[in-house]
């Protein structure tokens, strides 16, 4: 701009000079210094000019810089910015910096908006994941991940638990081999690795702890997939490993092998009677019988033996009924005495048998319950029979009742017999257990103490206890409310 | 001179059944109640053959063939009846307890006593041809 202004004085002073070529040289002085005069008063004012709108950019770009430039991103332009008039060569060229920075601040926004937008998925992933592991930690079945490698990637605390090993991250050593001491785990894990194949295969595992108590697992295996990030639909999902949950399934192995050791203890009590039947059936068939007493006594064993099945059979399916709540219970008050002293003649034969004391403590108070009598006399039977059968000949065994504090009645059966361990005590009303060492004593199907403790507790609201010492006897004691307390309440 | 059998069984019916089966066959028959009983009554006199359940109070079947195996200067056969099955076939049975028949219950005195007279005649036992479990 001054330039220009310079140019154009320079101009103007040569057409005036040539026109003034025709006065005096003072004249001429006189026009050429007012001439020049005004030309640097011009030339001063144009680079006054330019100097201020330099300033003024200069001052508008230092704004700017000092500016936030959050604060810039508005389309309208910042109060703080110093006004630029539209004559300023440097204008346009400052519109266009001020724009492009606000378009690089709107990006900066979009950008800083995703990335806080990651960072709350970020957030939520890591909470998710730590979720994911609390429940794969409180899971109570033994959960283990290998990779493609099988390498181990995942264990849960009860995995780490049964395998004795530490935590997977904290470990250099993550080979499943070296590190799960299960040969059918590791085999079982890798073949699924192997197949590749989306259905799950299944294995079972024993471990024997210290003890000698033997576990059960079932080892459920399946590879795991994942579809790679951007590949279609069709695309085959990707193999990354096995999972493999551990079930424990030892109950359920007890539960098949008290089964079987029932139907097998049943099979041989029917077998035996079964067995009287068939063969006294053959000697009177083939003549064996010499005399017609000999006949009449085979024939009555036969009768005999048949009703001791009819009585098994008919003893099973009470319990099946009792049990599965088919049997309509028939509730009344009644003298617990009386049911007592019925059951303690039904068992007398028995114990005269064997030659054991039976020995009849049976209060002479009267004590009221309310009951269905049939039961009642069934838990006394059972746990009279009980005591004489496990209570050698010359032994004694008592039966009691009382009426406690409490208005409980209670009676108990009290043997001088082989006792239990405190371990079978605890399990003695388990169905089908049967004391291994004293199953000889006596044939049983371990079906009678269940039975009373599913009568006394499950239909009468009782309890049935007992209290027992290995080599000194035990006593079986049943508490049911009485018809006093029932009042009461 | 007859023939000498002991009968070992705790149920009295069976016993009583097969008493009468090898007495009417001229045995002379002995019984004992459990395999305590049955190894006295050996060791006080020897019979021609011992028939003996299995599962018994005190001393059961197996334990009393034990011990007549397990005493050189007995030569005693025997018979096992027994409700359960066996682990062991009848040949390991033999080599174990020298058991030369296994007889199921219920059984039949009749092939009992078929059993019996082949092991004094020869010494050694045919069993009857196991029935097919689809038959039963």
């Amino acid at each position: 701009m001054a330039l220009l202004a310079i140019l154009t004085a320079s101009f103007a002073c040569s057409w005036l000079i040539n026109l003034s070529l025709g006065f005096s040289f003072f004249a001429r002085a006189m026009l050429l210094g007012g001439l020049t005069a005004v030309s640097a008063a011009l030339v001063l004012r144009a680079v006054q000019k330019n100097s201020r709108k330099e300033k003024a950019i200069h001052r508008f770009i230092e704004v700017m810089a000092q500016l936030d430039p959050r604060e810039l991103s508005d389309n309208v332009p910042h109060e703080a910015l110093p006004h630029l008039k539209v004559d300023n060569q440097w204008y346009e060229a400052a519109q266009k910096l001020h724009h492009r920075i606000q378009e690089n601040c709107r990006r900066l926004e979009d950008v800083e908006h995703a990335r806080a937008g990651s960072e709350v998925r970020v957030r939520n992933l890591e909470g998710e994941h730590e979720r994911a592991l609390g429940i794969l930690t409180a899971l109570p079945e033994p959960v283990l991940a290998i990779d493609d490698y099988d390498e181990l990637v995942l264990t849960n605390s009860s995995a780490e638990e049964l395998f004795e090993i530490g935590s997977v991250e904290q470990s250099d050593n993550r080979a499943l081999g070296s590190l799960v001491r299960c040969e059918t785990l590791v085999n079982l894990m890798t073949d699924t690795r192997k197949h590749r194949t989306q259905s799950q295969r299944t294995g079972d595992i024993v471990f024997v702890d210290d003890d000698g108590e033997a576990k059960y697992y079932r080892a459920i295996c399946r590879n795991m997939f994942s579809k790679v990030e951007g590949e279609g639909e069709d695309e085959e999902p990707k193999s990354t490993g096995v999972v493999a949950i551990l079930n424990d399934v030892s109950n359920e192995k007890a539960i098949q092998r008290r089964n079987a050791e029932f139907v097998s203890s049943v099979s041989h009590e029917m077998k035996t009677p079964l067995a009287s039947i068939k063969a006294y059936v053959e000697l009177l068939a083939d003549g064996d019988a010499e005399d017609e007493e000999t006949q009449d006594e085979f024939l009555e064993i036969i009768n005999g033996q048949a009703d001791r099945l009819q009585r098994l059979i008919e003893n099973l399916l009470n319990i099946a009924r009792i049990e599965a709540g088919v049997v309509k219970v028939k509730k009344k008050a009644q003298s617990l005495n009386e049911v007592l002293e019925e059951a303690f003649n039904v068992v007398q034969p028995a114990a005269e048998q064997k030659g054991i004391e039976l020995v009849n403590a049976i209060s002479s108070i009267y004590i009221g319950v309310l009951a269905d009598r049939d039961m009642l006399m069934q838990v006394a039977i059972n746990l009279l029979s009980n005591g004489i059968k496990y209570t050698s000949p010359r032994g004694t065994v008592t039966l009691k009742s009382r009426l406690d504090d409490d208005f409980h009645a209670a009676f108990e059966v009290v043997d001088t017999g082989v006792g239990l361990s405190p371990e079978d005590a605890a399990r003695v009303f388990e169905k089908f257990y049967r004391v291994k060492k004293h199953s000889n004593m006596a044939p049983g199907t371990g079906l009678g103490l269940p039975l009373a403790k599913h009568i006394t507790e499950d239909v009468h609201g009782g309890k049935l206890t007992v209290i027992s010492e290995l080599g000194e006897g035990s006593i079986f004691r049943a508490t049911l409310p009485s018809a006093q307390e029932l009042n009461k309440s | 001179m007859s023939k000498s059998i002991l009968l070992c069984d705790d149920e009295p019916h069976i016993l009583r059944a097969a008493e009468s089966k090898f007495r009417r066959s001229g045995f002379d028959v002995r019984c004992a109640y459990d395999g305590e009983d049955g190894w006295t009554q050996i060791q006080e006199r020897l019979p021609d053959i011992v028939v003996t359940d299995c599962q018994m109070p005190r001393l059961d079947g197996l334990g009393m063939a034990t011990r007549i195996k397990d005493d050189p200067t007995l030569d005693l056969p025997g018979v096992m009846l027994s409700a359960k099955g066996f682990e062991l076939s009848p040949a390991e049975l033999e080599e174990a307890y020298g058991v030369l028949a296994l007889l199921a219950k219920p059984f039949s005195p009749r092939e009992l006593h078929r059993l019996v007279e082949q092991i004094l005649e020869t010494g050694h036992a045919t069993p009857a041809p196991a029935q097919h479990v689809l038959d039963i």
